[in-house]
């Protein structure tokens, strides 16, 4: 593309996305976005499915604007429930809550939500200028990859849950396992059989990520902070400065740059590709500490890294929505929900066809980036000052949202149900010292790697030596294991020494 | 549900039978009242979801009442099924019935809902146009050069689909079963996912509606349409009766349909309502650029095609011997 | 013998049960062909992992000193009552309404914690169910009954 039609287009980007009313339903969308994002429970996929039909009576331009604000919106507000009350909202915020409640913990809540902030907001203006500079070449990158490259690049995320362990690395290997096995409940795609699913239909679509956080996360650690002041007054005790120190900003530049370009790189791929964002930031960013042992102590760079990662990732995930009209996960149908809504059919005609909405909209969102920082920035001293609540009514709006925020997702009261098992579950975790952040990778990447490894097995005609002939997928083999070889030396060098000594 | 177990009971007696016709004639004439609800059995921004809007915004304008959509999704469509099912039969509790739900799911699994009994048909509210597509660099750039080149090749193509007994599996295995012709199935999690592949050539074709798109912007290549007559925006691409393969369509559609039980006049009313809708040019221009078609039909006729169906189905999965292994 | 790391233990059962239960329940899953690993190949080669991580921990559990599972208190109380609180939702919500569902919910979570002070709670609840239906069911338009009788 000519740098004069880059201009052009941007101008007329610009001019769709700010006028005044596209400004407001930008706005609007960021607001919703941030209320729902903060609420624990309430995701942004419920939400723009409930609010779907109200843009019917918008014009299309609005209408995608602000279903991609309260999206982005909610990736902001998504990490404050994280950082403040332990529980993440979305597959992006979980390692969010490693060193960001640490951190609350410290007193140094509003520091990290700081830090949460303008990382987002540098990886927002990044990415978008990505989107608008090599949005069709970057789509043309994300289709040289095949299922074997998909299926190596998984066995990469799951060497990654083991880096994100803080205690036992055995304990660790076995919450991937696990996580991986509730991974595979429900219909299996390839054959239709239907795996531990007990003769429930809930269970068939497989157990969904909500029920399963709000379990793990929210209701057991309800049940571990109700009676357990000596837990959670350690949040609230100390709140020191709102805003992150010179140092902080200084430590968080390099994670903030390398999770940008890392999650906008994993972002544009369409299978998967983003939810490894904010997992690979940490991994990189725990190996290139000087001293790894911080992490999940309350590092910053924990938090300024993934979620520089996730928010980059967030927004280059609607390259393939953009150029091809392909959804990469679940928003990104809703947003293509709402193109049709509009009669508008999603596909590489859109941005011929109707460059006014393809750049209003990729403008759209550096505006609704910057009013998310100038909202969310002023907006922390109010956070923190919520967690003065007393935990016997916090306690109980948590379990409400939670449950909530379950039912909303499918209007299904019987995964309201599954969240009471998990929570059970959760709290056998916790008392067990087993962390569930590594479980809910191989949650995530379980089913993907089978899904993966199965077709490229059937594509290649059970040939597996295509995992290794090409180059991407034994790249990523190849850098799994020397990443499994470095974590776990340190681990049989000390066992060994362990031995030694008895 | 137990109310209407009671009337039935107490249907032997004729003063009963009496007022239950009294009270659901009433029940048609002020229908509707209060907001009806419309269960779509799948996620909000699928193309059952897409159509429905439009019709439940149609509705609306058309009754002075609202149609809320209710999206019930899960279990390929098992679940809001059956919620639509044990609704109460009231007129107040409608269902957005992709075809699959009443035809291919009870015959593959253990459906707590008969399709033909638990339900009443209202009306026929969509066709899905769709045909083969392939990717360019596969080769073969027309229907027969495909046909032949599967033959001279077994196996060497493949074909990525939205999910196992998926109209869009059945389709390419009709085919295979009628050309006698290997085609490598690959299934997917939902079209979007296929479609991500078919672009990227690691499979080579797939009979969707999802590609049609990329057909235009000339990225693949339509090879015929699976409809009864070509589509307007594809006037050179042939469909498959011309082909010399005649029916072996499986068509996408879509009825409302309403739980067992609700008063004929509510059923007659809503049907006659919607055939009206159907034949604006609005509706057709909405539901066009959606590459949807909409026969007109009447609630006996849909309920002839779903018997129809289900039987043709069940054949074409017991001589394709498709199953969940 | 003395058990010298009861929570490592406990971990290392935990573990190995679901592993075992895992390979007994998925037995007969088809294992498939090569080209075509069938519906049972890798659930059983996670639940062998299980197992494999679960004998690890027991015997870690047995023979290395680690920390007592009994340390710290076990919080039965709001452990049975958040429970029962997220099934009451899941049972009255359709039913019910959203303001039943609420209100009978969070008082149960309420009896989780001594500290609940029940006139400030009955506010609470109030403002809470006026919130969440003004926003849920007015502003986002979730299909809930606010009451029993809608």
């Amino acid at each position: 593309m000519e740098l004069t039609d880059l201009f052009s287009n941007l101008a007329l980007g610009f001019s769709v996305a700010a006028t005044p009313a596209n400004m407001f339903w930008c706005l609007m969308g960021a607001l919703v976005g941030t209320a729902i994002g903060v609420l624990p429970g309430v995701g942004p996929v419920a939400t723009m499915a409930l609010l779907l039909p109200t843009t019917y009576y918008l014009p299309p331009e609005g209408a995608l604007i602000m279903l991609a604000g309260i999206y982005y919106g909610a990736q902001y507000g998504g990490s404050t429930t994280a950082i403040l009350i332990n529980l993440p909202g979305e597959s992006s915020s979980v390692v969010t809550v490693l060193d960001g409640y640490q951190m609350a913990k410290q007193g140094r809540a509003g520091a990290a939500l700081a830090i949460a902030a303008i990382g987002s907001f540098f990886a927002g203006c990044v990415a978008t200028v990505a989107i608008a500079v090599a949005a069709p070449p970057l789509t043309k990158v994300a289709q040289k990859f095949a299922p074997a490259d998909y299926c190596s690049l998984m066995v990469l995320g799951l060497v990654f849950a083991i880096v994100l362990a803080r205690g036992s690395v055995v304990k660790a290997l076995g919450m991937v396992f696990l996580g991986m096995l509730l991974g595979l409940v429900g219909t299996d795609v390839n054959t239709g059989n239907l795996r531990y699913t007990f003769g429930i239909s809930d269970l068939f679509d497989g157990i969904g990520f909500v029920p399963l956080v709000m379990g793990l996360f929210g209701m057991a650690e309800i049940m571990a902070n109700m009676t357990n002041a000596e837990r959670r007054d350690l949040v609230t005790s100390k709140v020191t400065g709102l805003m992150p120190t010179w140092a902080d900003l200084k430590a968080s530049a390099m994670p903030v740059l390398r999770g940008t370009i890392l999650g906008g790189f994993l972002g544009i791929l369409p299978g998967g590709g983003a939810v490894l964002a904010s997992f690979s930031s940490y991994t990189v960013e725990k190996k290139l500490a000087k001293d790894p042992s911080r992490f999940g102590k309350g590092a910053i760079e924990g938090v300024a890294g993934p979620e520089s990662a996730n928010n980059a990732a967030a927004q280059t995930s609607f390259i393939p929505m953009l150029t091809l009209g392909i959804p990469s996960n679940a928003v990104m149908a809703m947003m293509i929900g709402g193109m049709m809504i509009h009669g508008i059919v999603p596909g590489p005609q859109v941005m011929t066809d109707r460059p006014g909405l393809f750049w209003g909209m990729i403008a759209s969102m550096w505006l609704g980036n910057l009013m998310l920082i100038v909202l969310n920035l002023p907006m922390i001293g109010l956070w923190v000052r919520m967690l003065m609540v007393p935990y016997r009514l916090m306690s109980v709006a948590i379990l409400f949202f939670c449950c909530i925020g379950v039912y909303s997702l499918n209007n299904s009261a019987n995964e309201v149900l599954f969240i009471a098992v998990f929570g059970l579950l959760g709290y056998l975790f916790f008392k067990l010292d087993c962390e569930p952040a590594p479980l809910l990778l191989g949650f995530i990447l379980g089913p993907l790697l089978e899904v993966y490894m199965r077709r490229a097995m059937l594509l290649s005609r059970g040939d597996a030596m295509v995992f290794i002939e090409r180059p991407l997928s034994a790249s990523f083999l190849a850098l799994a294991a020397v990443l499994l070889v470095i974590v776990l030396l340190p681990n049989i060098r000390k066992a060994r020494e362990v031995a030694f000594v008895e | 549900m137990r109310r209407r177990k009671l009337l039935t009971a107490g249907g032997a007696l004729a003063a009963a039978a009496i007022v239950r016709n009294g009270t659901a004639l009433a029940q048609a004439q002020n229908w509707p009242d209060k907001p009806v609800k419309l269960i779509v059995p799948y996620a909000p921004g699928g193309a059952s979801d897409l159509m429905a809007r439009p019709w439940a915004e149609k509705l609306s304008q058309a009754y002075g009442q609202q149609f809320v959509i209710e999206n019930r999704g899960g279990a390929g469509g098992m679940i809001g099924t059956e919620a639509a099912a044990k609704s109460p039969p009231d007129g107040y509790t409608l269902f957005f019935a992709p075809g699959g739900t009443l035809t291919v799911l009870p015959l593959m699994r253990k459906a707590p809902y008969d399709p033909i009994k638990s339900f009443t048909p209202i009306a026929r509210v969509g066709d899905l146009v769709c045909g083969f597509v392939i990717h360019p660099s596969a080769g073969p750039k027309t229907f027969k050069d495909m046909i032949a080149f599967a033959k001279a090749n077994p196996g060497k193509l493949a074909y990525g689909s939205a999910g196992l007994g998926t109209s869009s599996q059945l389709r390419v295995e009709m085919l295979k079963h009628r050309a006698k012709i290997d085609i490598l199935h690959v299934p997917y999690r939902g079209s979007a996912d296929a479609l991500t592949d078919l672009l990227a050539n690691n499979v080579q074709t797939m009979n969707e509606i999802n590609p049609l798109p990329h057909v235009k912007a000339g990225k693949l290549i339509l090879l015929n349409i699976n409809h009864s007559t070509r589509h307007p925006d594809f006037p050179d691409v042939p469909t498959l009766t011309e082909l010399g393969y005649p029916e072996s369509d499986v068509p996408i559609w879509y009825s409302m349909q309403a739980p067992a039980g609700t008063p004929k006049g509510i059923v007659e009313k809503l049907n006659a309502k919607m055939v009206e809708i159907a034949a604006t040019d609005d509706m057709k221009a909405k539901m066009r650029a959606i590459n949807i078609e909409v026969p007109l039909q009447t609630p006996e006729q849909i309920a002839q095609h779903l018997v129809a169906d289900i039987k043709a189905t069940g054949d074409l999965i017991r001589d394709a011997n498709i199953k969940l292994e | 013998m003395r058990i010298k790391g009861s929570q490592d233990l406990a971990a290392g059962l935990m573990f190995g049960i679901i592993g075992l239960l895992a390979i007994k329940i998925g037995a007969d899953y088809p294992v498939g062909s090569w080209q075509r690993p069938g519906t049972g190949v890798l659930p059983l080669i996670l639940a062998w992992c299980l197992v494999g991580i679960g004998a690890i921990l027991t015997l870690k559990g047995l023979v290395s000193a680690g920390p007592s599972l009994l340390e710290g208190q076990w919080a039965w109380r709001p452990v049975i009552m958040v429970t029962l609180a997220g099934i009451a939702f899941a049972l009255l919500v359709d039913d019910g309404g959203l303001v039943a569902a609420m209100a009978v919910s969070m008082a149960i979570c309420a009896l989780g914690t001594p500290e609940t002070r029940w006139r400030e709670f009955a506010y609470f609840t109030v403002i809470m169910c006026v919130t969440a239906v003004l926003m849920f069911i007015k502003g986002l338009g979730m299909p809930i009954k606010v009451f029993p009788w809608n």
